[in-house]
């Protein structure tokens, strides 16, 4: 059974941790403590959030950052092992 | 023919048995989707060239968290490079996707031009579509194919990846399928 290294653990973990909280920990949070999200009449939707539109959009981009870094980082200091599907 | 896979994950067993080909299935189909979703865009921008970017990198860009970076290319030389590598990029891309050809390297600047437009548009129009859009997923379905190395189904990978040339040089296959 393949084991995760700690390179691996690092950018499931914590970058896909930062995805899963930007996107869903806060989007359910939006929901159950926030204000409504109205579509106003061009279907747009209206926001009055809670955690700041900014500062959601930074948690999601630092998780798909630190998963670009993985990619790269297996990239230049791995090898796959011989004949494994990498 | 149903695979069992046996392993971990957060500390505990997930072992799971999956249908060998229907997962061979989907990773054909998404490549396909997502491979025609930008070999569309750049196609299209050659169809009507010349295409003009500024508007984007410049405009729309400006005052967004990427701008600072992106609108360095937003005239001069910097910005003719870049009205020829977004389609040519899209269009490399969406051929390695349907191909199933560096399946790895076109997902992995899928994802990356993927995170311009899901910045950009967003901030632009004040995330008026939501946070989770199109280009999000996009970015998920394109890490995906990276992960799963898609373009050894029924792809140009498969071949690849049993080369000699590939067998003498085994970090290309974190390029490939």
């Amino acid at each position: 059974m393949e084991q995760l290294t700690t390179a691996d653990k690092i950018a499931a973990y914590v970058g896909g941790g930062l995805v899963v909280l930007g996107v869903v920990v806060i989007g359910l949070l939006e929901m159950l403590l926030g204000s409504g999200h109205p579509v106003d009449s061009e279907g747009a939707i209206v926001h009055e959030a809670l955690v700041p539109l900014e500062i959601r959009s930074y948690i999601i981009l630092l998780g798909l950052v630190i998963w670009g870094g993985y990619a790269i980082y297996k990239l230049v200091a791995t090898t796959p092992p011989a004949e494994a599907s990498a | 023919m149903t695979e069992q896979i046996h392993t971990q994950l957060l500390g505990r067993d997930v072992s799971l048995n999956v249908s060998g080909p229907w997962l061979a299935y989907w990773l054909v189909i998404m490549r396909l989707a997502v491979g025609w979703w930008l070999l569309h865009a750049g196609l299209d921008k050659f169809a009507g060239w010349p295409f003009d970017a500024s508007w984007f990198i410049g405009g729309a860009a400006a005052g967004t968290s990427l701008g600072p970076f992106v609108t360095l290319f937003s005239d001069g030389i910097l910005l003719s490079f870049t009205n020829v590598m977004i389609p040519l990029g899209q269009t490399l891309i969406g051929l390695g996707m349907i191909l199933g050809a560096l399946t790895r390297l076109a997902a992995f600047f899928g994802a990356v031009l993927m995170l311009f437009f899901y910045f950009i548009n967003g901030e632009t129009g004040g995330w008026a579509h939501g946070l989770v859009t199109g280009e999000l997923l996009g970015i998920l379905i394109f890490a995906m194919i990276a992960t799963l190395g898609a373009g050894r189904v029924l792809g140009v990978d498969a071949y690849l990846v049993g080369s000699d040339f590939v067998r003498n040089h085994p970090k290309l296959r974190y390029l490939i399928g």
